[in-house]
């Protein structure tokens, strides 16, 4: 008899394991694919270091606005790749360790739930007292004529592409679309982002997409949006655009970015009568699906679609296991775009507050106030924001676009998770010359 | 010559004050300016300190006691020198503890005493009172917890005792704490059992009731618990006031009559049926039943202050133009505010109306000591069976009557919405109606 039994080893499923763990439950994980998930192996990371190889070379391009001459840059996918999954590997093996640090016993097997407290695993069946879902999520395949050419490829597959094609179309405007097509074009391809909504990144805050739409305009990336994709024919790519109007873009290679779906097949969902929808596993904010003993967290769940969400989900079930009184705070998850400039948010967006009839205060202040982003970012823009809530102060949401604004920004979700008002952080000590500053600066300017 | 050392006045409306600690024990000797005890009052600590060098010779409280101001505290002089009559008795200035046993005196700790000082004493013996320090704490912080031991005398509790509790405690978020200032409460039970209390762990501060609306409550649960009340639901045809509304709204009556609607004929029909079945006009008041001879009709009326219910007096015999006339005035007053007391009370009978609001039944709530009130509801189709024996559709309004059964048995009851219901079928038989 198990204490726990998880199911999925990415970022909500290891780290909810190794917490049980470390509270003394006994605990097993069940993983059919990668230990890591989507996250270590097919997201997150491998996008990043994707991402970092495609900075350092526009940033040898532009090397001589800093007074250095590089000349004969070249790009070398094989290698990008190599590092990629070096990188991966290394990471594996900590999460390996801090299962094994844990007691976690993996087993490396597909798993169904059999009923509440009962899970095969493999060729075994186990008891257990509760048992967490984190099975995750995977690209969506959206109904268009044609999204199963070989020209199409979803995120995963963009991974092990050899060589960078001369042209891509990437559909969807969302964080994944934006970071892809950010990379590619880095590293040299011709780029079209296909966006249905008005707006790219349309969850931001529309002052923050609104300036990272012009940021990539700028750059050399062409956007459309408000433009609805209606067939796919080998590399051609038939739209209609906000006005009706159909045209044709072409590409060698089309990036589906469309968004993820929960993975719930195949776990004895249906059968056990658990409350899905179209969005994934109902549960409640606690983690708890709708049978007893059954737990899940992550992507699966349909409710924030980000590891560190997923983390946090994981370690509030596995805290109401234990008995110790536990929630998540949404509000108060940051989120990162990782596009050229970064886009950092935590809490409501200024639409948001408006719809909710909120009174508000707000303060937007660039990015170059702080010395240190002028020092980093040549010829670069960016921008703080700052929403407060007019009579206590509190911070109801803080939007930043601007390197390297995702390493700062979880000073603003500590503020919110901990409830302070304006009043209370002007206290705290940014130090100087940062690009934090600005946000410094930002909240002052409410105070 | 020894010398006592009263707990001093600190502040025009301190009345005792705790004696935190001890600095000096029972036979140190003691300099000048130096300090012998902490005293906390809820404002600050402050230091007591011999007005003389000597020995301390006695001690006349421990350290947690609550000490009446004027009282003598302890004694100073040359070891030897008498002290007992310093010791504060009984209705002593203000009355101090009574400590019985020598071994106050000794240098030794003196052992827990089960008897506290007065304030502890006054209070519930299952709650341990708070130094005026320790209340303060608690009053800025919001801070009270449940089942605290106290460290000082009768388990009274001191500041040390709740910071120390306070520090192991979840507390409030900077903005919970904001929230909490201005009035805000702490729900039950808080959705994490350590860390913040959050501003979603709050309630706002509960809206005070305006005196009206406590009055109508207060009012309702008397109803409710003084009478035996119960309802009957019954419908009449409302073809004869369809029609005589139809004519009016057309202008076919003189102009000298006013705009009578539907509920004002409906209440001069429950004036003729009371004309009828007078043992519904009564009050019943400590167990007896006074008949009026006279009938006060209440309407009840929604203003924008709450329910206000104005009496029609002297509704016997009154013409429907003139009840309505009535009714009208009355009900323009009840809702601008301006109606007078007397128009207010002394109703002998109440009709309610919520017929406008779609109502096809409901159970109103008498008003005593009258025994019965009227619900007029909405106007519906209701199948019949016709002369022919077929079935037609006909205009029913619906009509609830609750009663007080200590009064008023069923059968009365009934017998009464039959003659209102009979009244309402022949509204246009029942006055002069101009054709």
């Amino acid at each position: 008899m198990y204490d726990l039994i998880v199911i999925g080893a990415g970022p909500g499923g290891y780290e909810a394991a190794a917490h049980a763990g470390r509270l003394g439950m006994k605990t097993l994980l069940a993983e059919k694919e990668f230990i890591g998930g989507t996250c270590l192996n097919v997201g997150c990371i491998p996008t990043k270091t994707f991402l970092k190889s495609a900075r350092l070379f526009s940033e040898c391009r532009s090397a001589a606005a800093y007074g250095v001459e590089i000349a004969g840059a070249k790009w070398n996918q094989a290698a990008v790749v190599q590092r990629k999954n070096k990188v991966v590997s290394t990471l594996t093996r900590g999460v390996e360790a801090l299962l094994k640090k844990n007691r976690v016993e993996v087993v490396r097997a597909a798993a169904r739930l059999q009923s509440a407290g009962l899970v095969q695993v493999g060729d075994r069946r186990l008891e257990a007292r509760n048992i967490l879902i984190a099975t995750g999520a995977r690209p969506a395949v959206p109904p268009i004529p044609g999204i199963d050419s070989p020209s199409v490829l979803d995120s995963t597959a963009v991974l092990n592409l050899t060589e960078v094609p001369a042209r891509v179309a990437v559909i969807g405007g969302g964080y994944i679309g934006l970071e892809l097509a950010g990379f590619f074009f880095a590293a040299g391809a011709a780029v079209t982002v296909l966006e249905m909504l008005p707006r790219i990144a349309s969850g931001s805050d529309a002052d923050i997409s609104s300036r990272l739409q012009q940021a990539f305009k700028k750059s050399g990336v062409t956007l459309k949006t408000s433009c609805k994709v209606t067939r796919i024919e080998g590399n051609r790519i038939s739209c209609l655009d906000d006005q009706g109007a159909a045209f044709e873009t072409e590409a060698e290679c089309i990036v589906n970015a469309t968004g993820r779906v929960p993975v719930v097949q195949d776990l004895g969902l249906e059968e056990l009568g658990i409350d899905l929808d179209r969005k994934g596993i109902k549960v409640d904010e606690r983690g708890r699906t709708s049978l007893p003993g059954v737990w899940a967290c992550g992507d699966v769940t349909g409710r924030r679609q980000l590891a560190h969400a997923a983390t946090r989900e994981g370690l509030v079930a596995v805290n109401e296991m234990a008995g110790r009184r536990d929630r998540i705070r949404y509000e108060a998850i940051p989120s990162v775009i990782y596009t050229h400039p970064e886009v950092a948010c935590v809490g409501w967006t200024e639409e948001e507050l408006k719809a909710q009839g909120k009174e508000y205060k707000k303060a937007l202040v660039p990015m170059a106030v702080a010395g240190r982003f002028l020092v980093e970012n040549e010829g670069g823009s960016g921008v703080v924001k700052v929403l407060a809530g007019a009579r206590y102060g509190e911070i109801l949401g803080v939007h930043m676009l601007g390197d390297l604004s995702s390493e700062f920004i979880v000073a603003a979700a500590q503020m919110m998770e901990m409830e302070m008002r304006i009043a209370d952080v002007e206290k705290v000590v940014f130090p100087h010359p940062t690009v934090s500053e600005a946000l410094k600066l930002a909240l002052l300017e409410i105070a | 010559m020894a010398i006592p050392i009263e707990m001093p006045k600190l502040g025009n409306t301190v009345e005792e004050c705790l004696l935190a600690k001890w600095r000096k024990q029972v036979g140190e000797p003691v300099s000048e300016g130096e300090i012998i005890a902490e005293i906390e009052t809820d404002k600050a600590v402050f230091e007591l300190k011999a007005p003389a060098s000597g020995t301390l010779l006695a001690t006349f409280f421990q350290s947690g006691d609550a000490v009446p101001v004027f009282a003598n505290v302890c004694v100073l002089g040359h070891p030897g020198e008498p002290f007992e009559l310093f010791r504060p008795q009984a209705g002593d200035p203000p009355p101090g503890p009574a400590p019985s046993s020598d071994s106050r005196t000794t240098a030794e700790p003196p052992p827990p005493q089960a008897a506290a000082a007065p304030a502890a004493a006054a209070a519930s013996p299952d709650r341990p009172s708070l130094s005026p320090r320790a209340r303060r704490f608690a009053r800025e912080r919001h801070f009270y917890p449940e089942a605290i031991t106290g460290s000082g005398a009768g388990g009274r509790i001191l500041e040390s005792d709740l910071l120390e509790r306070y520090h192991r405690s979840p507390r409030p978020s900077p903005l919970a704490k904001a929230l909490l200032d201005d009035g805000f409460q702490i729900r039950e039970e808080p959705s994490e059992a350590a860390g913040l209390i959050r501003s979603s762990d709050l309630r706002p501060p509960a809206a005070k009731i305006s005196t009206m609306r406590e009055r109508i409550a207060r009012r309702m649960r008397e109803s409710l618990s003084s009478t035996a009340q119960y309802t009957m639901n019954a419908s009449a045809s409302a073809v004869g006031l369809l029609a005589l509304r139809s004519r009016i709204k057309a202008g076919h009556l003189a102009q000298s009559w006013p705009d009578i609607n539907i509920n004002e004929m409906v209440l001069f029909c429950a004036v003729r049926a009371l004309e009828q079945v007078p043992e519904l006009n009564v009050e019943f008041l400590d167990g007896r039943i006074y008949r009026t001879e006279e009938i006060h009709i209440g309407f009840a009326c929604d203003t924008p202050r709450g329910l206000v219910v104005p009496v029609v007096r002297n509704c016997r015999r009154l013409e429907i133009a003139e009840l309505a006339r009535k009714i009208k005035t009355l009900a323009r007053q009840a809702s601008e505010g301006s109606i007078a007391r007397e128009d207010l009370g002394g109703g002998t009978f109440t009709v309610t109306n919520l017929g406008v609001f779609g109502i096809e039944s409901f159970t109103p709530i008498l008003n005593p000591p009258q025994v019965a009130i009227l619900g007029v509801n909405a106007i519906g189709l209701k199948p019949v069976r016709g002369k022919d024996g077929g079935v037609e559709f006909v205009e029913h309004i619906g009509l609830s009557l609750t009663c007080d059964h200590q009064v008023i048995d069923g059968a009365p009851g009934a017998r009464f919405l039959k003659t209102v219901r009979e009244k309402i079928e022949a509204i246009e038989s029942l006055a002069p109606f101009p054709r």
